[in-house]
């Protein structure tokens, strides 16, 4: 009968809807049964639950010294490789790692001898012959993602035995060459696992052990996790590990290394949390949030020929070129930048050499702005009125939509208003994808452009020679002998107190000049778990972080 | 009544055609990938031109053999995909055979379990609304499908992050497993590239359930969109089917209604399904882009996201060429299941 049949359809519909309803509903609470906050210690057993988890979006090119030439692959090699001179915890400057000693033995020898009984992870012996190994290959091979362009001051290496190695140098007394040794082409390699003439496969010295450095890598995926154990073979001045055991995370998407920092699935976040997040963590109170000196630079390039009065310039005009430079120098608001824009993670800039690194003064607080290290729109507009300028000039200002960051946009436009500030400039703000922007600049389509600059090793050097000698990377027509005779004696004056007067002096005169107007430079900025310490300790003008400065608990 | 051999050979010929049009059908996928990567220039160019110097771009251009005519690149092009020779990546120097193989088993992993996902709510909701026609039940049922196959996969995704992973803290944020899951399973061995079955075979059901938590969501963020097809078809189907004269004689001989729904209606009911699931296999692998993208689950998709971002045109044509081939094999399959259950698809 109908109401039978009806009676019977609705039970048999209600048993339908609660029974894919009740699959729907198993399924999901079976997942989240084991899923929810994921920390380093959990969904496993082994070695895991002693693991300190490290996230980062930094990428890895190469494992191999040779082949590689960025941060990525550095902050691996810095915790798994040996280096003869090194930065201790908290300083800027090299001493002796796994060597015993370093000195000029004559104008154009450095010679370094290494501690004794030292052993790689695989159990080879670490001699001069890996060490001459290490330099021969790197020349040799040459390739054009490698650090080999760092050796431009080596000749040769000798090897008289096999605690002693000897450096034939091409210039004499290079003060810079110890600092080259601590940098990206300073790794040293086990000759019996790399090769000689070609870059060597990750796994390849994965499995072959090739490690001698605080920790040796006990699995690899690259760019996604590496498992790192201590390596008690270590004999170098930054001492044993704290933690036996570190995985690295690598993430693409910083949000979500933000997101897994908070939940605590990784115990430290370094590299690179985007401003914002990083102020909505400092108000976290289950995380940490630590700040150090940074070695990337920001700044505005000048192209000397195209610039406002520029050498190719139908007006051209050194004096009113000049007189741009500086009126701009006054205009930069540095600490609105960092704050309004960066959030901290930057912090004002008033040289070409960074603060932290030894010689660096500030000849541009007092010299531009208020003389304490703000705008003054009066004294810009002086400047220009002095020097016969019209106002307001027209000036062209590039940058790069996508090779610094997310932010170059909010950066240039408060720039562009800044320097509109009393109608002294009126700027054109563009932007280029950076592939045609690298092209650009160095053709002389720019007039003004954005550059950044992260360190080689942490020298005064190499904020000074890439930039202001005639043949420099910004390829932006600046000349001045003067500068560039101090900055060849520089690195050649082993007086600690004579070379750091001479930096003194080159940032003075680069000052004047404004071949570069730096303004911005980065904070090191780690994100740590409420229980992880020795964070402090590595965030140091180093610009190197080291896994084995931290702990948990 | 045709005679078995003839229905037979009936078969044999749909799937044989079948299967020989997938060669034109290749083919004209693969060329025009080739097409379209040489018509923005040279990989190498676009992935590192304004990195090197000209004379050491040119020289990797000429080992790369790019700057030979265009007809012989296209017939090596040929000749490489057809002996399984993809190229290697110029951002990473890796095999583009490695990228696929590597990664190729995390995107099929996701795949499958968006399908199970979409016929888990697909079949039984499409069965529910159906029977419940124009009742409240069905209405319900027939907006949240339209939203399910209407809301961006990656828009899908970062809402079920938020609420589950973010606000409840029910599942993770991202990944494939937790990294301790991840050092246990390296440290017992597993690597086939299935996380579930390297998770099963470590024998720990923690890491198991590990695995499944960090698997939910992005299925179920991929899967929604083919539930919500599936729903409204198997519902168009159920009402089609629940229509017919052999329903109603059974009705009328006294079959209850919840076993003519069970064991009557829904078998004919699923056959569109089995057509449409080849199409859906490219939607997925379309939204498997952006999926793993949200959730960082390392597939193909993924990778070619992050390899597009690198301009390296030689992986992003190796993951494009694959995926192609996917679609037209799987495509294939489906025609062929599709003939196996109803010969009237046969010819």
């Amino acid at each position: 009968m109908k109401g039978t049949t009806t009676m019977s359809a609705i039970r048999g519909s209600r048993r339908l809807i609660a029974g894919a309803a009740g699959t729907a509903a198993l399924a999901l609470v079976l997942t989240a049964c084991g899923g929810g906050s994921d920390d380093g210690g959990s969904g496993g057993g082994g070695g895991s639950a002693e693991s300190l988890v490290i996230g980062t979006t930094d990428k890895i090119t190469s494992l191999d010294p040779a082949g590689s030439y960025d941060n990525g692959s550095f902050a691996v090699m810095n915790q798994i490789y040996p280096f003869l001179m090194n930065t201790p915890y908290g300083s800027p400057d090299v001493e002796p790692d796994i060597a015993e000693s370093a000195e000029f033995t004559s104008p154009t020898e450095y010679t370094v001898t290494l501690k004794p009984g030292l052993k790689w992870a695989n159990g080879n012996d670490l001699t001069s012959s890996d060490v001459k190994f290490t330099f021969d290959r790197q020349l040799a091979i040459a390739d054009e993602n490698g650090p080999s362009s760092l050796l431009y001051n080596l000749d040769s290496v000798e090897t008289p035995d096999e605690t002693t190695v000897v450096f034939k140098l091409k210039s004499e007394n290079d003060q810079i060459f110890p600092q080259i040794l601590s940098s990206p082409v300073g790794p040293i390699v086990d000759e019996d696992v790399f090769s000689a003439d070609a870059v060597t496969p990750d796994q390849e010295i994965v499995d072959g052990k090739a490690f001698a450095g605080q920790y040796s890598i006990t699995s690899y995926k690259a760019n996604e996790l590496i498992s790192y154990e201590a390596y008690d073979g270590y004999q170098g001045i930054l001492g044993e590990a704290k933690t036996p055991k570190v995985a690295a995370k690598y993430f693409t998407d910083a949000s979500n290394l933000k997101l897994e920092v908070q939940d605590g699935s990784v115990d430290v976040a370094f590299r690179s949390l985007s401003p914002t997040d990083i102020e909505d963590l400092r108000g976290d109170d289950g995380v940490k949030v630590v700040d150090g000196p940074g070695g990337e630079i920001r700044y505005i390039t000048f192209n000397f020929n195209t610039q406002p009065y520029g050498e190719k310039q139908p007006d051209a005009d050194p004096k009113k070129a000049t007189a741009v430079r500086h009126a701009v120098a006054d205009l930069i608001d540095r600490e609105a930048l960092a704050d309004q824009v960066y959030k901290g993670t930057y912090t004002p800039l008033y040289s070409f050499v960074p603060e932290g690194l030894t010689g660096a003064t500030e000849p541009l607080k007092e010299m531009y702005g208020d003389g304490q290290g703000g705008p003054d729109a009066d004294k810009a507009k002086k400047t220009l009125e002095d020097a016969g300028v019209e106002t307001p000039v027209e000036l062209n200002l590039q940058y790069s939509n996508d090779h610094y960051g997310p932010s170059s946009g909010d950066e240039y436009a408060l720039i562009k208003d800044q320097l509109e500030e009393g109608g002294l400039f009126t700027v054109n703000l563009q932007t280029t994808e950076w592939v045609q922007y690298s092209k650009d600049r160095t053709s002389d389509v720019y007039p003004a452009y954005q550059l950044g600059w992260f360190p080689d090793y942490s020298d005064a050097d190499n904020y000074l020679t890439p930039f202001f000698l005639k043949e420099n990377f910004l390829g932006n027509h600046y000349v001045n002998q003067d500068v560039e005779d101090m900055i060849l004696e520089q690195a050649v004056t082993a007086d600690e107190g004579e070379r750091a007067e001479l930096l003194g002096k080159i940032q003075e005169a680069e000052a004047k000049d404004l071949s570069t107007v730096p303004y911005l430079q980065g904070a090191q900025v780690a994100v740590t778990g409420a229980d992880v310490t020795g964070t402090e300790d590595t965030l140091d003008a180093s610009f190197k972080f080291r896994y084995a400065a931290l702990a948990k608990g | 009544m045709a005679s078995r051999s003839t229905a037979g050979s009936a078969l044999g010929r749909y799937v044989l055609v079948r299967f020989l049009l997938i060669i034109p059908t290749v083919f004209i996928l693969v060329t025009t990938v080739f097409v379209l990567m040489r018509a923005t220039g040279d990989p190498i160019t676009a992935a590192l031109g304004g990195k090197l110097p000209p004379d050491q771009l040119a020289e990797l251009i000429h080992a790369a053999g790019y700057d030979r005519p265009v007809i012989v690149q296209y017939w090596e092009y040929l000749t490489g995909i057809f002996s399984g020779d993809f190229g290697t990546t110029i951002s990473d120097n890796r095999p583009v055979t490695e990228i696929l193989t590597t990664y190729g088993t995390a995107t099929l992993e996701l795949a499958a379990y968006a399908i199970l996902v979409a016929l888990v709510l697909g079949v039984p909701f499409g069965m529910v609304s159906g029977y419940f026609r124009d009742r409240l039940p069905d209405a319900v049922l027939r907006i949240l499908a339209i939203l399910a196959y209407a809301t961006p996969v990656f828009f899908a995704g970062l809402i079920l992050k938020l609420v589950f992973s973010v606000w409840l803290g029910w599942f993770p944020v991202a990944g494939r497993v937790s990294t301790g899951g991840e050092i246990t399973m390296q440290l017992e061995g597993a690597g086939s590239g299935f996380m579930l079955v390297d998770a099963i075979s470590t024998g720990d059901p923690e890491v198991v359930l590990d695995v499944l938590s960090h698997a939910a969501l992005p299925a179920i963020a991929l899967g929604l969109l083919t539930a919500g097809v599936f729903l409204r078809l198997v519902r168009t189907n159920m009402i089609g089917t629940l229509g017919t004269g052999y329903i109603d004689a059974a009705r009328s001989r006294g079959v209850k209604e919840s076993r003519l729904v069970r064991k009557h209606a829904w078998r004919p009911a699923l056959i569109p399904i089995i057509t449409v699931a080849g199409m859906q296999v490219a939607m997925l692998l379309v939204g498997a882009v952006l999926t793993e993208t949200t959730f960082e689950w390392r597939g193909l998709g993924f990778q070619l996201a992050e390899y597009l971002q690198a301009r390296d045109f030689v992986a992003v044509q190796g993951i494009v060429v694959l995926m192609a081939v996917v679609v037209a094999v799987t495509n294939f399959l489906v025609d062929v299941l599709a003939a196996l259950i109803d010969p009237r698809v046969r010819y």
